[in-house]
């Protein structure tokens, strides 16, 4: 098509689908875990059984598409170039994995020997990810807010992997941590500094980009991740401070942040000159108001501690920001970039016009509003499950369900990208 | 002459194949002009490799103004 010029940034298109693949089977882990436990697994945020899913879901699904989208990401969005980004893939995303099961295993399972092996596997897939992204954003010469958050990100990810090593270090030796304010600052950090953080510098450049809004307004994307950065910092004085007279003071404030993160992304989905319904664009729907759902939540938590002191009330929590927010964001952000890197990729190969195909070709659509479907049928019953014990086995068994066919559906995508390769040189070779 | 290309209401890759047909088309001395709300990092790259000089500006409501041209020479 336009033999002429040379396409150099974008990384080989194993190293972002070889993390792409795996998320959702951590997924499908989760929902057979809560299905086989059943029953009172989801009665505390405490249990064995929340503590793996938990795990599952936020190491296991959200870190290896989170890993595999920023190496994707950097270069083609800040022009940022990751250091032989094959060989970083090819070394993270297995020591993760192996690192995920371990750590699980062990909260599952009770064995806080198997975090020994996992905690070293996890400083050294992450430390080395972090390390490699770090130099890569602090060399390009962007400038973009984008860019700011995704180094506050990446910054947000070395904390919450170097608290999580210490608590799984204190479980295993047995040494003396506040385990419980730990523990909650390296939630805030996973969940805020990581997470949020992340989705909020990617939105700001794929909403406009793929979803076809405005940008987001300048004061958001200006104050949003240095605000964030600050009250992360302000909540983690508890670890060192006691007691924190404060503290709900800047949980307000984060949840303040949050609804107007949210807010404004579904208003420029609102405004938009052209309306599109995509899975994408309805998978984000569903992200925002998820999190519209946990701030009102969290709010009803603080201001009235009585109806939060139920333990079922932080798992409901839990389920509208890990199964509600981040899977439903990845899941619409992945239906979104893997055809179009499939597009991208194929381009490189100079295709005839005639052989080159239509992005919207390599995953059908039905394929992906049906999952989605699915899947708010998922979170829906997660959520009710979360008072009524008697749904858990249906809502595990709905979620893996959802998390098998997104499987599938990108699964899908790849052997399209085969096929259409394969078409491509046989078209060139008649040519 | 100015080509004018706006990308705003177009999804990816809609203005970068756009983009890329136009830069088939373009005489030295002629400029083209491609309006979007995000900046297109693959497309400075392919311009900055096939000898194309660019230059940017941010209007008030976010839309980016690239301006492209052939190098001379």
């Amino acid at each position: 098509m336009h033999p002429h010029l040379s396409f150099d940034q974008a990384p080989p298109i194993s190293v972002p689908y070889r993390f792409f693949l795996v998320a959702p089977w951590f997924g499908v882990m989760a929902g057979i875990l809560l299905a086989w436990s059943g029953g009172d697994a989801l009665a505390s945020r405490w249990t064995p059984e929340a503590l793996a899913l938990t795990h599952l879901i936020a190491v296991g699904f959200m870190l290896q598409a989170m890993c595999g989208a920023l190496l994707q990401f950097i270069p083609v969005a800040v022009g940022a170039n990751v250091w032989r980004p094959k060989l970083v893939a090819n070394i993270v995303q297995p020591l993760l994995l192996l690192a995920t099961l371990l750590l699980v295993g062990g909260l599952l399972f009770s064995r806080p020997g198997m975090f020994t092996v996992a905690v070293p596997l996890f400083l050294l897939a992450l430390g080395g990810f972090v390390v490699v992204v770090a130099l890569a954003l602090w060399r390009t010469p962007a400038t973009s807010m984008s860019l700011w958050a995704l180094r506050l990100a990446i910054g947000g990810l070395a904390i919450t992997v170097l608290l999580g090593s210490l608590l799984a270090e204190a479980l295993a030796r047995g040494f003396s941590v506040p385990i419980l304010e730990l523990t909650d600052v390296h939630l805030a950090w996973g969940l805020g500094g990581w997470g949020l953080m992340l989705l909020a510098g990617v939105s700001y450049q794929v909403v406009p980009m793929f979803q076809l809004t405005r940008p987001y307004p300048p004061w958001l994307t200006r104050w949003f991740a240095p605000l964030m950065l600050l009250m992360l910092l302000a909540w983690s004085a508890q670890i060192f401070i006691d007691p924190v007279r404060w503290l709900p003071l800047i949980a307000l404030c984060l949840l303040s942040m949050l609804s107007a993160y949210a807010a404004s992304t579904l208003w420029l989905q609102y405004t938009r000159r052209r309306k599109i319904h995509d899975a994408t664009s309805l998978y984000f729907r569903v992200a925002m108001l998820s999190m519209l759902a946990f701030v009102v939540s969290g709010a009803v938590f603080l201001l009235f501690p009585d109806l939060g002191a139920d333990p079922r009330f932080a798992v409901w929590l839990g389920v509208l920001a890990f199964a509600g927010v981040f899977v439903s964001a990845i899941s619409g952000m992945m239906y979104k970039i893997m055809p179009f890197l499939n597009w991208l990729h194929l381009q490189l190969l100079n295709p005839p016009l005639s052989a080159m195909p239509n992005m919207n070709r390599m995953i059908p659509a039905d394929a992906m509003t049906g999952q989605l479907r699915l899947h708010v049928l998922a979170v829906v019953l997660l959520l009710a499950a979360v008072w009524q014990p008697g749904l858990t086995r249906l809502a595990g068994t709905a979620f893996a369900v959802s998390c098998a066919w997104l499987g599938w559906n990108l699964v899908g995508a790849v052997r399209r990208y085969r096929t259409f390769k394969d078409q491509i040189r046989a078209a060139a070779l008649h040519c | 002459m100015t080509t004018l290309i706006d990308g705003r209401g177009r999804e990816p890759p809609e203005p970068m194949v756009l983009t890329l047909e136009a830069l088939d088309t373009l005489a030295e001395g002629d400029e083209l002009l491609l309006l979007l709300y995000c900046q297109p990092h693959p497309l400075f790259s392919i311009l900055r490799n096939n000898g194309y000089a660019w230059n940017e500006d941010v209007r008030a409501d976010g839309t980016r103004e690239i301006r492209i041209r052939k190098k001379p020479g």
